[in-house]
């Protein structure tokens, strides 16, 4: 009864920040307004604001943010690490790269060109990783954390040498949900769902590798196909959400304690409730950027940076993390 | 080998530095000293060996006709105008700007800069260090002054809008004239810069004045970057009949804003301005114009209903020599009928 009011609570919670982020922007647009312009399309500066502007970038914080939710559960699931985040497997490195190499090397400058690079330098990169670093999860943070750092400095390299590369570059060096069209969203919704009923049926196999190694063996836990699938899925959610809006650190990281503060260390509850309150910190961040410093905007993955970094702090300082 | 003679450069820059009054300010018969953004430059005769860093610095070097005494040239925003074309072909060229110690390598006696973050601590492009680090080592710097920062090592962020006119632009080329010994030049620069202007000027005169954006293209942070009111295209506007869109915002040159902000004010006429390479020309920002003009966000504004979004340059709303060029230029895209 309690966890179903709970629910009800975050379930309410994230329609309301929906409202509020159709509503908030340069200038306040009532929700009755917003509702003419998604119903009764007219052509107005209003309609075309909320329509092409407000509502892409709202369903990208959607989108967004439940795949980040998840695939940073799944990472400090898979890895029993609870520093994990979609960035331990070079999945961001191995994505960025690739754009910044799209862009240098093969002049590819269209916002739809970069969504398959990003995703298959996730790719790459997380299959180089597994390859290199096996299933043992130290030795693939490790492995992790050196592909990126190889992967970080060749994308310096090519945006030195190449300044017009650099202007481009650094639109993806800080994420942003505005840079999310309609097409771009509906072209990532499938992957998204494919990953995100990955991430599901996992939970049980999760819960299991969290008694350790052995005790999941002879629980009947195929490791290696559990991790192989939970890797497939972190770059399917990961790499969407960043060819949608570029890299956003800490929601990936912290919101993962945050449900686990809220559920427990059950996966088959913590997974979905990742994937509702990560959207929740995004959007909230996103309405908070665009207020913040008009006429201009800040970009999500500095606000999510600004009040993610505090909060985690404090979450570790108080010794909330939990043991993996 | 190149790293060798790189090495004994700067030992022995650091070295004659450290001779202290030989390197600083010499002031014996026949010097002359120009203050410029603060700062006093003096030199005992013309300086022979100059340093152009960005577009306006190359220009201007070959406007004022020394483009015999260059050891080095860097980063071309585009093709420089056509009468420089053949001196320019003759420069070295470095396409980044040079580091320090590679700036020093060549020895310069002056270095010429059109843009002030690269004698800033943390500008975009910091890379020769504060012009006091330098004038230590005995090489006179010169920032244009509608570009002064409020303090040597300040940047873009710290430039006073009311120093952005083609009068500081004139006063730069008199008073390089007089240090580099071309004044002759310089005054003929000049007399020509004045007289297109004011050809411009007359001609608009009495035409409405439409408003005008200067976009940077892609999307900075989700965002737009627009010219504000320091940026010298506000001066280059006015000049040829229009009103930038954006100058009341004075933070800095360029200003990011939101996508919504920009509809809000909803320009009369937007000019992408491309950036970046020796070889440009505005053709290269013909596909963020497309982008620009199907992106449905936008199909209200009035440059897109007009088609009044252009390809542009980025070194076009320079302050420089460039200024008469890029007047004429926007007097044929402002007013049409007026201007030819």
């Amino acid at each position: 009864m309690k966890r179903l009011a709970a629910c009800g609570v975050a379930v309410v919670a994230l329609l309301a920040l929906c409202v509020l982020s159709l509503c908030v922007g340069n200038e306040w647009i009532g929700p009755g307004a917003v509702y003419r312009a998604l119903t009764d399309f007219g052509g107005s500066d209003v309609d075309r604001v909320v329509r092409y502007l407000r509502l892409p970038r709202t369903v990208a914080g959607l989108v967004v943010g439940a795949a980040l939710g998840l695939a940073g559960g799944l990472m400090q699931g898979v890895t029993r690490n609870p520093l994990a985040d979609p960035g331990i497997l070079g999945v961001t490195a191995g994505a960025a790269a690739a754009v910044v190499g799209a862009i240098g090397l093969l002049g590819v400058h269209s916002l739809t060109g970069y969504v398959w690079f990003a995703m298959g330098g996730a790719l790459v990169t997380t299959v180089v990783v597994y390859l290199i670093g096996g299933a043992a999860p130290v030795r693939l943070a490790l492995t992790g954390a050196a592909i990126s750092a190889m992967l970080g400095s060749l994308t310096s390299a090519v945006t030195l040498l190449d300044l017009s590369t650099l202007n481009e570059y650094r639109f993806w060096v800080v994420g942003s949900l505005s840079l999310a069209t309609g097409p771009i969203v509906a072209q990532a919704l499938p992957f998204v769902a494919v990953g995100t009923i990955l991430a599901l049926v996992l939970g049980q196999s999760l819960n299991q590798l969290a008694l350790g190694d052995e005790l999941a063996q002879s629980l009947g836990t195929r490791m290696i196909l559990v991790r192989v699938l939970a890797g497939a899925a972190v770059v399917v959610l990961a790499g969407t959400a960043t060819a949608i809006a570029g890299p956003i650190g800490f929601v990936g990281l912290a919101v993962p304690h945050v449900a686990r503060r809220i559920v427990g260390p059950d996966y088959r509850r913590l997974l979905p409730w990742s994937m509702v309150v990560a959207p929740m910190v995004l959007l909230l961040a996103d309405v908070l950027g665009r207020i913040a410093v008009r006429p201009a905007e800040l970009q999500v993955g500095i606000v999510t940076a600004l009040i993610g970094a505090p909060v985690f702090i404090a979450l570790v300082r108080r010794q909330r993390v939990a043991e993996l | 080998m190149a790293v060798v003679r790189v090495f004994a450069a700067v030992l022995s820059l650091s070295l004659l530095a450290g001779c202290g009054p030989a390197a600083e300010a010499r002031s014996g018969p026949g010097a002359t000293t120009v203050k410029n953004c603060g700062i006093d430059v003096t030199v005992d005769g013309p300086p022979q060996r100059v340093f152009a860093a960005y577009q306006p610095a190359i220009e201007m070097a070959h406007a004022l006709g020394i483009s015999d005494r260059l050891v080095g040239t860097a980063y071309l925003d585009a093709e420089v105008l056509p009468e420089y074309a053949g001196a320019q072909a003759k420069a070295k060229y470095f396409k980044n700007l040079p580091s320090r110690e590679e700036l020093l390598s060549l020895e310069p006696d002056f270095v010429l800069s059109g843009f002030n973050d690269v004698f800033s601590a943390a500008g975009s492009d910091a890379s020769f260090g504060s012009r006091k680090s330098l004038a230590d080592l005995g090489v006179r710097t010169w920032i244009f002054s509608p570009l002064c920062p409020t303090a040597d090592g300040k940047g873009d962020e710290a430039i006073d809008p009311s120093t952005v006119s083609m009068d500081n632009v004139y006063a730069d080329l008199r008073e390089l004239g007089r240090l580099f010994g071309v004044e002759k030049r310089a005054e003929e620069v000049i007399a020509d810069q004045q007289r297109r202007i004011a050809a411009v000027e007359a001609a608009v005169r009495d035409a409405p004045r439409p408003t005008v954006a200067i976009v940077r293209p892609g999307l900075e942070g989700g965002g737009m970057t627009v010219s504000g009111g320091p940026d010298f295209g506000t001066v280059l506007i006015r000049q040829a009949g229009g009103v930038n869109a954006f100058a009341d915002l004075t933070t800095k040159r360029n200003v990011q804003i939101s996508v919504e902000e920009f509809i809000k004010r909803d320009p009369d006429y937007v000019l992408i301005s491309g950036c970046c390479d020796a070889s440009l020309t505005p053709a290269a920002a013909k596909p963020d114009v497309d982008e620009l003009l199907a992106n449905p966000a936008f199909a209200n504004l009035t440059a897109v209903r007009e088609k009044h979004v252009i390809p542009w340059l980025f070194a076009n709303h320079s302050a420089g020599v460039r200024g008469a060029h890029t007047t004429e230029n926007l007097g044929r895209i402002l007013h049409p009928d007026l201007v030819r």
